[in-house]
């Protein structure tokens, strides 16, 4: 057989400007699973019970796990080298680079807080990564359905843990009240349109957040309600507009990422 | 039938001689003993004390190596220590079940070390100050507990062997990814090389304390070794971590803390200079550098969760009402 | 009262023609959750096809020892239940799944299960009504058990570290040899 160069097929068929849309694209989704992940993976060594120290370090896991191949995925697209790109984008970018949404990077708070964003996350990414797996660029697609037989998994175990919470006493009802009042307009953000959403979702790429976002809602609230919680009225504007609200960050956020890079950036040049 | 040395046994420990004697007749043909089976209490009660040691070991281990999780310095690491300090609590939870069987609970066992009556290796009562401390651990700390626990996987207790076959395996990983680091820093940049030559130093004595004081000084170990419990000593066991280590650090040119090192050409073993045991029966009474520290962090996470588990336990107790 | 839960045993398979095995305990409060903690503690790494969760209580065990010292029992045939019947049958196994009896006790179901595995000689017999048990549904299987496959850096092969030190002694070798020229 013939020696051919490596050219994958998707460069052929995907134009330019969609390739680098979808970089973009893929950024942010990596950059939520990143941020949550780091976030649950504080949980390592403090849960309420040996059992959950090892359920909520497997949700980390997957979390970062899926970061970096929504990663990986960016920099073929963008023509760069997989092993090395992605670290270069955890490690190397500033605080202001990054594109996850606020719901993800907020202190873990207690374990109410924690859970509750790990199911508004879980409900949310399950509808998205359905919609992903039946993108028209093939790589993504399968990508998402892989994802997504481990996401179910996270719904399960947020959901069972949600309904046991709020049922549970009427401390832990109280926590997940003030935890659901705390999150919810944080979770406007979820509606709001990747990088590059629009001109890829015409193309039949990626789906539309806002579309996604009807279904989420009303999903999310029927399962909470079902569970007792009291919907906050309405979605509080967001401090910044929707458009905005994958560049604009917490005050909590330049900590997070002074952490997350402190040792890397200790010798830019090792390889570690 | 028994010998005069059971005879006398048996009385010390106020047991039915025949049955010591069928009971170490067992251990003798390599049987394991099962939960239901007889036993006597001396054995019962020092493996409750043992294995519940080495099951906080595991829980208060995953915070020196957890506090670095955060700030793994790349992805691969990241996943690698995430998945690590997982494993730890998952071997913290087969050992609890092994002590389990013996009819102590997690309960009694967590409130005694919540309390500070229960022990638990000293060397996670050490800070870890640098990234490179992460494969200090694991090469050194894992490489020395993996000895021990492939011992304890032999040992006459069956759910305790069975726990320790499961952990020997995982903690390949711990004590390979963890060399790796080292090896790849040791040839690394300067920063890199530093770091790396800092953490072995500071990890070094430390980790020759774990395998216990010298055979002389271990009150437990000939009840041990005679009921199949422990099969070697804590000094073989340490003459064999420190001949396995010692030529590998060198050849990543890493310098031992220790003037006295030295190979001892007629027995074969690499020879050390003398172990602070004032340091070890001080770090093991409280007075470590991190003791205070691991201890709160424990109290706090158990004290948070206190809520936790009583909805979910409520959770259960309401359904089951509308069950029944 | 604070309390760490009620403990489950666990049995998984790890293979489709592999029997269902005990391999430990977990703490949970409730059978669902006994199911989701069994599958994060010990489907860390990829061996697993299914799993059943059991309260520990519910299980009832007999050694060969204390087999012989056990009193005839009472072979009512009133209200027989189906008893799962599990065997340690050598000295570092777990227990294994043998099959299935119909009794109208623990006890009962130990009897019946050696008449009725006459050719199998466990050491230690395990029972417990297969009601009690929660096992995972198959369309489960996916989201129970892929992610553990993913994750290849928990394989110790992953970690070439003795090739790694021969090639930095034959270096170290190499550049002795260059400082004597």
């Amino acid at each position: 057989m013939p020696f051919l160069p490596f050219v994958p097929l998707w460069r052929e068929v995907m134009e330019r400007t969609h390739q680098y849309a979808l970089s973009g694209y893929l950024i942010a989704l990596a950059d939520d699973e990143l941020i949550l992940g780091h976030r649950d993976s504080e949980w390592t060594g403090h849960a309420p019970i040996l059992e959950e120290d090892i359920a909520f370090a497997n949700l980390a896991l997957d979390e970062i796990g899926h970061a970096k191949l929504w990663y990986e995925l960016a920099a073929d697209l963008l023509g760069e080298d997989k092993t090395i790109y992605p670290d270069k984008l955890v490690y190397f970018r500033d605080a202001a680079q990054f594109r996850n949404i606020q719901l993800a990077e907020l202190p873990k708070g207690d374990w109410a807080f924690s859970t509750l964003r790990q199911y508004l996350f879980d409900a949310f990414e399950a509808l998205r990564l359905e919609a992903l797996s039946q993108s028209s660029y093939t790589p993504l697609a399968e990508i998402a359905t892989r994802i997504r037989t481990e996401e179910l998994y996270h719904l399960r175990h947020s959901q069972a843990w949600v309904l046991r919470l709020v049922l549970g006493t009427e401390e832990s009802g109280r926590r997940m009240q003030a935890a659901l009042d705390a999150l919810w307009p944080y979770a406007r953000a979820l509606a709001a349109p990747l990088p590059g959403e629009a001109d890829l979702h015409a193309a039949g790429i990626v789906p539309s957040s806002a579309a996604l976002f009807e279904h989420w809602s009303s999903e999310a609230i029927a399962f909470l309600q079902s569970a007792n919680l009291s919907i906050p009225s309405s979605f509080i504007p967001h401090p910044s507009s929707l458009v905005d609200s994958r560049r604009v960050h917490s005050e909590y956020f330049p900590a997070l990422i002074q952490d997350l890079q402190a040792v890397a950036r200790l010798d830019p040049e090792a390889q570690w | 039938m028994y010998g005069a040395d059971v005879e006398q046994i048996a009385i010390q420990l106020n047991e039915d001689p025949q049955k010591l004697a069928d009971f170490e007749a067992r251990i003798a043909r390599g049987e394991k003993i099962e939960p239901g089976d007889w036993m006597p209490a001396e054995y019962r009660r020092q493996l409750i004390r043992m294995i519940s040691q080495h099951a906080h070991s595991e829980v208060v281990g995953m915070l020196p190596e957890g506090a670095w999780i955060t700030r793994a310095p790349s992805l691969r690491r990241k996943l690698i220590l995430l998945a690590k300090v997982q494993d730890e609590a998952g071997h913290g939870q087969y050992l609890y079940h092994a002590a389990e069987t013996l009819g102590a609970t997690r309960e009694e066992m967590l409130d005694a070390l919540l309390d500070g009556k229960a022990k638990y290796s000293s060397i996670f009562n050490y800070h870890t100050t640098s990234w490179a401390d992460n494969g200090a651990i694991g090469w050194l700390v894992d490489g020395a507990a993996i000895l021990n626990q492939t011992m304890l996987a032999r040992c006459s207790y069956g759910p305790y062997s069975r726990a320790m076959v499961r952990i020997c395996m995982e903690e390949n990983f711990h004590r390979k990814q963890g060399q790796e680091m080292i090896i790849l820093y040791s040839q690394g940049t300067p920063i890199q090389r530093a770091m790396v030559q800092d953490a072995i130093t500071r990890w070094w004595w430390p980790t020759l304390m774990m395998f216990g004081p010298h055979d002389a000084d271990s009150p437990n170990s000939g009840v041990l070794i005679r009921w199949g419990i422990k099969t070697r000593t804590n000094d073989e066991l340490r003459q064999e971590f420190i001949n396995q280590l010692v030529p590998d650090l060198q050849a990543c040119g890493i310098v031992l803390p220790d003037p006295n090192l030295h190979y001892d050409e007629a027995s074969g073993n690499w020879r050390t200079g003398p172990i602070d045991w004032d340091e070890f029966w001080s770090v093991l009474k409280g007075n470590g550098p991190a003791n205070a520290e691991r201890m709160a962090a424990r109290r706090l996470a158990h004290a948070d969760g206190a809520w936790v588990r009583e909805a979910a336990a409520a959770y259960a107790a309401k359904n089951q009402q509308q069950v029944n | 009262m604070d309390t760490q839960w009620p403990r489950y045993m666990v049995f998984q398979q790890e293979g489709p023609d592999q029997p269902m095995v005990h391999n430990g305990t977990v703490h949970a409060p409730d059978a669902e959750l006994a199911m989701l903690n069994a599958r994060d503690v010990f489907v860390r790494r990829p061996e697993a096809v299914q799993l059943w969760v059991v309260l520990a209580d519910v299980i009832f065990t007999q050694t060969q020892e204390e087999l012989e010292k056990a009193e005839p029992v009472d072979q009512s045939t009133s209200q027989l239940v189906d008893y799962y019947v599990f065997g340690k049958f050598t000295q570092q196994a777990q227990c294994r799944h043998i099959g299935q009896v119909q009794a109208s006790s623990p006890q009962v179901a130990v009897a019946a299960a050696i008449a009725t595995f006459a050719d199998k000689q466990p050491l230690w017999w395990w029972v417990f009504p297969a009601s009690t048990v929660l096992k995972n549904e198959s369309s489960e299987s996916d989201p129970m058990f892929s992610a553990a496959r993913y994750k290849t850096f928990k394989d110790q092969a992953e970690y070439p570290v003795i090739t790694m030190m021969r090639e930095l002694r034959a270096k170290a070798n190499h550049k002795d040899t260059e400082n004597t020229k």
